[in-house]
């Protein structure tokens, strides 16, 4: 007699260069769906831009691969692991949150109000997870902390709490913090919209470093011409639909759909 | 009216009541911190059962006079077979009351935090009861700490009760100094009087610890 | 056992109510009163109103009472358990309920009296037809928290001997043998007119408020 509950981790051995991957992925808030049989695969030291109008769905893209929300149907799949779920018998059943975060553990993430905790230094910020995930020690911790640190050009703001900061200096202590975990990927949310626009170009410097070294990176971002400089892909997003996707010269030279014409053109007639 | 007679003959009574108000009221108020946290963060469970459950302590013990409350506690110990002395049925019927009034001030805090601070916590791995200890407990002090210092205040009040069970406290003692006496009108006024102090300077450090606090984390 | 003891808790019961809603009057009409009088420019007047208000909220009510009760012999008045239990409960209330009307004076915004005063309407109608009316709505939770705080406090008379449901409970217990069960069907009945009283109020809130 066969088992009757029957648990897969689905892996996808096949391809060991994919490290997001969603099938099918959709959500639901109530009766909206917001995400609609997503499909989209990031390869290792890609960088994909997501962009698309307000309430496309874009954000939610990018919190349904970190988990921060539950996707309704479809699957998503952090290095070739299936995440947020197990199969029991064909369908998707609530994983417990301890193989959540083991799944996760590579994935890093950057908010678009920062996050940093506001009772807690930058450095401390930063290392908290190191001493608290890694079980490191404070020494070793707060090396690496002030190497991450120096990368984002926060070296000298270690002891500032982040009511101190402008909010160019928190968004990179912010990544610092995420980069300090030694992350496979990152998942970037708007990292600049809450952002002043003088103070926007230091964090997207940042952003653009760490896509040179190699880093693999899912953005959601506003800034068109980041994404056209940064981006190895672009993926445009309506209405919980990928409508079209490429490189970022035949999106933004040569669009195909009418919708992503539509979208560049509001955004032509904005920049002067 | 001899006020200072009365101080001069019994001061070291009165020093003990007020001690032992103070000592009774302090456990209570701490034992009142570790469970109400926890009952606070069960209001705010999404498991229906623990909830209702966490819903209904609080209802139940806000919403009944702490004098009941204190009756049901020193009767129910002997007939459940634990004969404590009055002071742990005290301590215990203080406990659970000011729990069910600390959850309340704390799920208020806890529902005003912004929840991207604690999704950053689990996108870095961080687990559930280290996120509560490291990141939201300290805030929540913060937050909630004017009306955590009225709650210390409430039961340092209701502590007067517990003289109805016999425990030795300040009230207690304010009645046995009355048998000696027989001077009521002085005895209870002084004995106000200590309540009163205790209670403005708890005020006065509840202040200054807010001020502290602040000039720590803020800008 | 209930039935023999119910006239008893029955009475009991409504001692509570009315002791409650007599105290709850005296206090918040002492209340108004020590909040109107703390806002007036005399230095003295303020400064006496504060001690007062200060006193009944670092003092417990059982102390107050005993006061009253066992020390007002000595400087000439001498009550009844009942009418003293009343009275030391709205005066107790009373520092309490001027914290209240303090807070709800306060949050009116300014411009709404300044635009009275420019209009040349004169100090005793602003208060009455514009701060209070305003009020209203905003004091509805605090007032009703307090009243059920007094309902509840006032289990404590019971202790200076007043036939309120406590002590009829208290007595009831003396007589028969079930210590644990009398007191928790009390407390049921405290919980059944508290969860009264914050519907009463939540209804309340909503038939006033002009939203």
């Amino acid at each position: 007699m066969p088992d009757r509950n029957v648990i897969i981790n689905e892996e996808v051995v096949a391809e060991p260069d994919v490290v997001i991957k969603t099938e099918g992925l959709q959500k639901n808030f109530g009766e909206l769906r917001v995400l609609n049989k997503i499909d989209l695969e990031i390869r290792k030291s890609e960088v994909v831009c997501i962009i698309g109008p307000s309430g496309s769905g874009k954000s939610t893209l990018l919190r349904c691969i970190a988990f921060l929300e539950e996707y309704s149907d479809g699957r998503v799949f952090i290095e070739g692991k299936l995440l947020g779920y197990k199969v029991v018998n064909g369908n998707l059943v609530r994983e417990s949150q301890s193989n959540i975060n083991k799944v996760r553990r590579n994935v890093g993430m950057v908010f678009q109000q920062f996050n940093l905790w506001p009772h807690m230094t930058v450095l401390r910020n930063v290392t908290d997870a190191l001493r608290v995930v890694k079980k490191m020690d404070r020494r070793e911790a707060e090396r690496i902390g002030l190497e991450t640190l120096r990368k984002v050009g926060m070296e000298d703001k270690t002891q500032y709490y982040p009511a101190k900061l402008s909010g160019g200096q928190q968004q990179r202590a912010a990544i610092a913090r995420a980069l300090a975990m030694k992350p496979n990927v990152m998942l970037v949310d708007e990292p600049t919209s809450a952002l002043d626009p003088e103070l926007v170009g230091e964090v997207l410097q940042v952003i653009q470093d760490l896509a040179s070294e190699g880093m693999t990176m899912a953005i959601v971002s506003h800034e068109m011409g980041f994404a056209a400089n940064v981006a190895d892909r672009v993926v445009f997003l309506d209405e919980g639909q990928i409508v079209e996707h490429g490189d970022p010269a035949q999106i933004f030279k040569n669009p195909q759909s009418q919708r992503l014409i539509q979208f560049l053109d509001t955004w032509k007639s904005r920049e002067l | 009216m001899n006020f200072i007679q009365i101080i001069t003959n019994h001061y070291d009574a009165l020093l003990t009541g007020a001690m032992m108000t103070a000592l009774i009221s302090g456990i209570s108020i701490c034992l009142g911190m570790a469970l109400g946290l926890n009952l606070a963060f069960g209001l705010i469970s999404k498991h229906w059962p623990i909830q209702r459950f966490c819903a209904g302590y609080r209802s139940l013990l806000r919403g009944t006079p702490m004098l009941v409350q204190l009756f049901i506690v020193f009767y129910l110990l002997p007939k459940i077979g634990l004969d404590v002395p009055s002071i742990v049925a005290a301590i215990i019927a203080l406990t659970m009351n000011t729990t069910a009034f600390q959850a309340e001030i704390y799920r208020g805090g806890l529902l005003t935090m912004p929840p991207g601070q604690v999704e950053a916590a689990r996108m870095l791995g961080i687990k559930t009861q280290t996120i509560r200890i490291r990141i939201i407990i300290p805030q929540l002090f913060q937050l909630v700490l004017p009306s955590l210092v009225n709650e210390t205040i409430a039961i340092l009040k209701n502590s007067s009760l517990i003289s109805v069970i016999a425990v030795t406290e300040l009230m207690r003692t304010g009645q046995q100094i009355v048998a000696v006496t027989f001077r009521p009108l002085e005895v209870y006024i002084i004995a106000a009087a200590i309540y009163l102090t205790m209670n403005i300077s708890l005020a006065k450090l509840g202040s200054l610890a807010e001020g502290r606090l602040a000039i720590a984390t803020r800008s | 056992m209930i039935a023999r003891y119910a006239p008893s808790l029955l009475q009991g019961l409504w001692a509570t109510i009315y002791i409650t809603a007599l105290a709850s009057v005296i206090a918040i009409g002492l209340g108004l009163a020590v909040s109107l009088l703390n806002a007036m420019p005399f230095r003295a007047v303020r400064w006496l109103c504060r001690i007062y208000i200060e006193a009944m909220r670092g003092t417990p009510i059982l102390i107050i009472l005993f006061i009253i009760y066992y020390g007002g012999p000595s400087i000439g008045f001498t009550f009844d358990a009942e009418p003293t239990g009343i009275i030391g409960l709205g005066i107790y209330g009373g520092g309490y309920f001027a914290e209240i009307f303090r807070a709800g004076f306060q949050s009116i915004p300014k411009g709404h009296i300044e635009a009275a005063q420019m209009l040349g309407i004169p100090k005793s109608r602003i208060i009455t037809r514009i701060k209070i009316p305003q009020m209203l709505t905003l004091i509805i939770p605090p007032v009703t928290n307090q009243i059920i705080l007094l309902l509840k406090e006032s289990a404590v008379l019971s202790i200076i001997t007043v036939a309120e449901l406590t002590k009829n409970t208290t007595g009831m217990v003396a007589e028969t043998f079930a210590v644990v069960e009398p007191y928790v069907m009390v407390a049921l009945l405290y919980w059944a007119v508290v969860e009264g009283i914050s519907f009463l109020g939540r209804y309340l809130e909503r038939k006033i408020s002009y939203a």
